[in-house]
């Protein structure tokens, strides 16, 4: 039974709250991007400026003794980027409806919104979720764009074993910040754009749980973005995305950005997620059943419980390690009576699940995508519900395979061993259904359905690899080397990255009411899947021959495939150069229409206008079938949009009832 | 908003992210210390001489890190000291190398690295006398290392008298304590970057002394570029 918590008056996407009345301010008095730049300037100075008199910098009285194991300067650089995104946040007027509230002032309506229009609204603090999914849209692009140019910049160091174009010190923070930053950012890649913008539609909702939580997770992204890109002005941070102590610890004020970027990205992930638990909880339509809920909606439910598990334990390890760097806390520094094995604990307790956090939405898109171009129903649904939810339950349980090589106790690594190699099973359950599904369909192969099978392909490899990497002597033999960075590289961009794209071309339509052109999408996917499998299946054996990553010098004799690697990469560079092209083109200079159902698609999102209107649905709908009955005969339609008066509070009334009797 | 608008719009926008790349580019990623070229008149893969001259400071008042461990470079032609660890030298040459060492000693954790390996000869000269290997703990003589892996080429520095008062400004002159070491070796034939560093963990205030100048070209780390 459906349960609707919410009665309708409440789903209003701003929540019932009242329309923004603006005050009659100008345009540059009202709270905006370009007000929070402000505010990020002046936190800065000022948590600069008091970390300078901490510190005794400025000749104090108040000597705050420097910290010997680091920088002097790490209390200013903390301090600096802690006020600046406070002020970032304020700037943007997060706080206003909070201190009206504390004062027992109205609140004024600020980001109502729904009510607003035109491009301005994408530089503030909204509350729709369908302007916040666009802003993470295109804040993932520009992300994702600028680590890829890193990648670039590294490849074009590996052109040659002795001639260099950087410094050895210039390619490992390079190394480091392409790193950080795709592993940081890209968390948020596909639950940021397409559960914030999807997850309520499709599962008939006017509106998610917690707009301002949901806004606030968007916005802390940028800051997070240049607080990271920031370290390459103090010298970058010299040991990859990992931040082993003491490396960390030791490092120059550089590593300050990562940790602050770092730990900021685990609190936007944290309130992302939980924003999606409690909507898809709580604000599911009547008749949307959990044995009704999309495939999608599935991977982003139990992608935000990693989130909400997970990143707590990350910023607690990044706040950890910041006080180990300025207020000579010992946490991580064995010499000091801490431990580095409980950073590598606290980071892989994290990071393992980080990986099934990006490798979970992907799946999600799949999933959701086979059926619309098989023109057949989701094969085995349950059975791709269970993979989802046995690939989040077991990420828990395998983050020791990290250390494996660390010196840990060797008892443990039987046991990470065998739940590492399970994991493989729940993962298999996703192949299953997929080739279920693709069993004697009359597939279209349309850009989208490419990247889905082109996403079943790399990951298969990814997969695969991984497993022997799970296996302690073949992961002691390629630890380190460029093996693993072949096999992860397959799984999050062969996986992720590949679904993204998908998501992007079937989901843009629905999210603009602009389609992207067809014909120029073909030549991306096919040059990207070229490039990508060019680019990254010879690093297997690169790495299988020795070659160590991160590090800008490697033996002559594979000096031939690692041209071959680095060409490879700027054809893959200019394939997602490609989709950028595009995507401009195709929404800023083109804008051909599309504001019907393209895909002939049974999902929900697809039964109202696109893009949708401001409450998604006149009515709350009425669920009445599965979205994926592509073929079944006599299937019903999938809602009724326009439900009888009474039905809809019936339902409720219903739920309410079936709860007091439970 | 109309198309020419749109236009101008995404123009703007690009100019101004293109712009900022190449900042970016320019001051940060192309960003290093300054290289010293020795040899500059010399015909590579003729055996010729090049003399290279570097010192070894207990500490630099040229940066914003005044409390690193330093090596500066003598630049050839104007004879000043340069505050970098990059040089150029001919392939195939004879390098004739002097570091003025002004900086007191540290007991090394291996003392294997106290012994002169790849130089000409296999010794090296510490205020003229030849050695081939430093104690660094009986009498505490070594201060840091001049070693280049590439090519198997390690010297320990040897250090004034444990009784001297050090430099306090760099770059220091020969009026202050300190033992000349020299040395010789061949560059190689094949062009390219050899990495060089010190291997005695001298990061003080460092953990294990690993980090800050030992990790930092332009202070205890830098590059050998030997060119055709």
């Amino acid at each position: 039974m459906a349960i609707e918590t919410q009665p309708e008056r409440a789903q209003g996407a701003g929540g019932g709250l009242p329309a923004e009345g603006g005050g009659g301010r100008p345009w540059w008095a009202r709270p905006a991007i370009h007000t929070a730049i402000v505010g990020a300037v002046v936190g800065y100075l000022l948590g600069h400026a008091l970390g300078d008199y901490l510190t005794g910098a400025t000749g104090a009285a108040n000597q705050y003794p420097n910290v010997p194991l680091s920088d002097s300067e790490d209390w200013p650089i903390v301090l600096g980027y802690t006020l600046a995104i406070i002020g970032w946040l304020a700037g943007l007027g997060v706080f206003n409806d909070i201190l009206r509230q504390m004062v027992g002032r109205p609140i004024s309506g600020n980001g109502r919104a729904h009510q607003n229009s035109g491009l301005a609204r994408f530089f503030r603090y909204e509350l729709d979720h369908k302007v916040v999914g666009i802003q993470y849209l295109v804040g993932m692009i520009i992300y994702f764009c600028t680590a890829g140019l890193l990648a670039m910049a590294m490849r074009t160091e590996l052109l040659s074993p002795v001639n260099h174009v950087f410094t050895s010190q210039v390619y490992i923070e390079i190394v480091g910040e392409h790193g950080t930053m795709m592993m940081m950012l890209m968390t948020s890649v596909i639950v940021g754009p397409f559960g914030n913008y999807l997850v309520p539609i499709m599962i008939g909702s006017k509106r998610v749980a917690f707009p301002r939580i949901e806004a606030l997770s968007f916005w802390l992204t940028p800051m997070a973005f240049l607080i990271l890109l920031s370290g390459f002005m103090l010298g970058g941070f010299p040991f990859g995305w990992t931040g082993y102590a003491p490396l960390s610890i030791q490092a120059t004020v550089g590593a300050d950005s990562y940790a602050v970027a770092f730990g900021l990205m685990g609190v936007s992930v944290a309130l992302a997620g939980f924003n999606i638990i409690v909507t898809v909880i709580c604000y599911r339509a009547p008749g949307m059943r959990w044995g009704r809920l999309p495939m999608f909606v599935w991977s982003m439910v139990s992608t935000s419980f990693l989130f909400v598990l997970a990143a707590p334990v990350l910023f607690a390890g990044m706040y950890m390690l910041i006080m180990d760097r300025t207020a000579q806390t010992a946490f991580f520094e064995d010499s000091l009576g801490g431990s580095s094995y409980l950073y590598e604990n606290v980071f892989w307790f994290f990071g393992h699940p980080e990986v099934y956090i990006l490798a979970l939405p992907g799946f999600g898109i799949v999933s959701e995508l086979i059926p619309v171009f098989c023109r057949k129903p989701l094969f085995a649904y349950k059975v791709a519900g269970a993979g989802m939810i046995g690939v989040s339950l077991l990420s828990f349980f395998v983050w020791q395979h990290h250390l494996f090589d660390s010196g840990i106790n060797p008892d443990m690594r039987p046991l990470f061993m065998v739940t590492t190699e399970l994991i493989s099973i729940p993962t298999g359950f996703i192949y299953l259904v997929a080739l279920g599904t693709f069993w004697k369909a009359k597939i279209r192969f349309r850009v989208p359905m490419l990247f889905c099978i082109a996403m079943y392909f790399n990951f298969l490899i990814g997969g695969i690899s991984g497993v022997y990497l799970s296996d302690v002597p073949a992961d002691t033999t390629e630890h380190g080397s460029f093996f693993v960075m072949a096999h992860f590289h397959y799984t999050i961009m062969g996986g992720l990255i590949f679904a993204f794209m998908a998501g992007i071309y079937y989901w843009l339509p629905k999210m603009t009411g602009i389609k992207l052109n067809e014909k120029l999408g073909l030549w991306h996917f096919w040059i990207m899947f070229i490039a990508f499998n060019s680019t990254f299946l010879p690093l297997f054996a690169v790495g299988d021959a020795g070659q160590p990553r991160r590090v800008f010098e490697y033996a002559t004799n594979l000096q031939g495939l690692n041209d071959w690697v680095s060409i490879s990469s700027y054809f893959l560079g200019f394939s997602i150069l490609l989709f950028v092209i595009n995507f401009v083109w195709s929404t800023v200079i083109v804008r051909e229409r599309e504001v019907g159902n393209p895909w002939q698609s049974r999902g929900l999102e697809w039964q109202v206008s696109s893009p949708p209107p401001a409450d998604n649905f006149d009515q709350i709908p009425v669920v009445l079938s599965s979205p994926y009955d592509y073929g079944v005969k006599d299937a019903q339609p999938v809602a009724d949009l326009h439900p009888p008066a009474g039905v809809v509070t019936a339902a409720i009334m219903s739920a309410d009832a079936a709860r007091v009797e439970a | 908003m109309a198309l020419p608008a749109r236009i101008v719009t995404l123009v703007v926008a690009f100019l101004a992210v293109a712009a900022l790349a190449v900042f970016v580019v320019v001051h940060y990623f192309l960003f290093s210390p300054p290289t010293v070229t020795f040899g500059a008149g010399v015909t590579a893969d003729t055996g010729a001489t090049v003399h290279v001259v570097l010192q070894e400071d207990p500490q630099n008042t040229v940066s914003t890190h005044p409390d690193w461990v330093s090596y500066f470079i003598q630049d050839p032609t104007t004879h000043k000291w340069v505050h970098t660890t990059i040089f150029k030298v001919p392939a195939g040459s004879r390098i004739d190398v002097t570091i003025y060492g002004y900086d007191g000693c540290t007991p090394l954790r291996n003392p294997y690295f106290g012994k002169v390996t790849g130089t000409i000869g296999g010794v090296e000269y510490v205020n003229g006398k030849p050695y081939s290997q430093l104690d660094s703990w009986s009498a505490c003589h070594v201060g840091h290392t001049f070693s280049i892996p590439g090519i198997n080429l390690n010297v320990p520095m040897a250090t004034p008298d444990l009784s001297a008062t050090l430099c306090g400004v760099s770059p220091c002159t020969t009026a202050s304590p300190h033992r000349t070491v020299t040395f010789s070796f061949n560059s190689p034939t094949a062009t390219g970057t050899y990495f060089w560093q010190c291997r005695v963990p001298c990061g003080g205030g460092f953990i294990d002394g690993f980090g800050g100048p030992m990790q930092t070209i332009g202070f205890m780390t830098g590059n050998m570029e030997v060119v055709s």
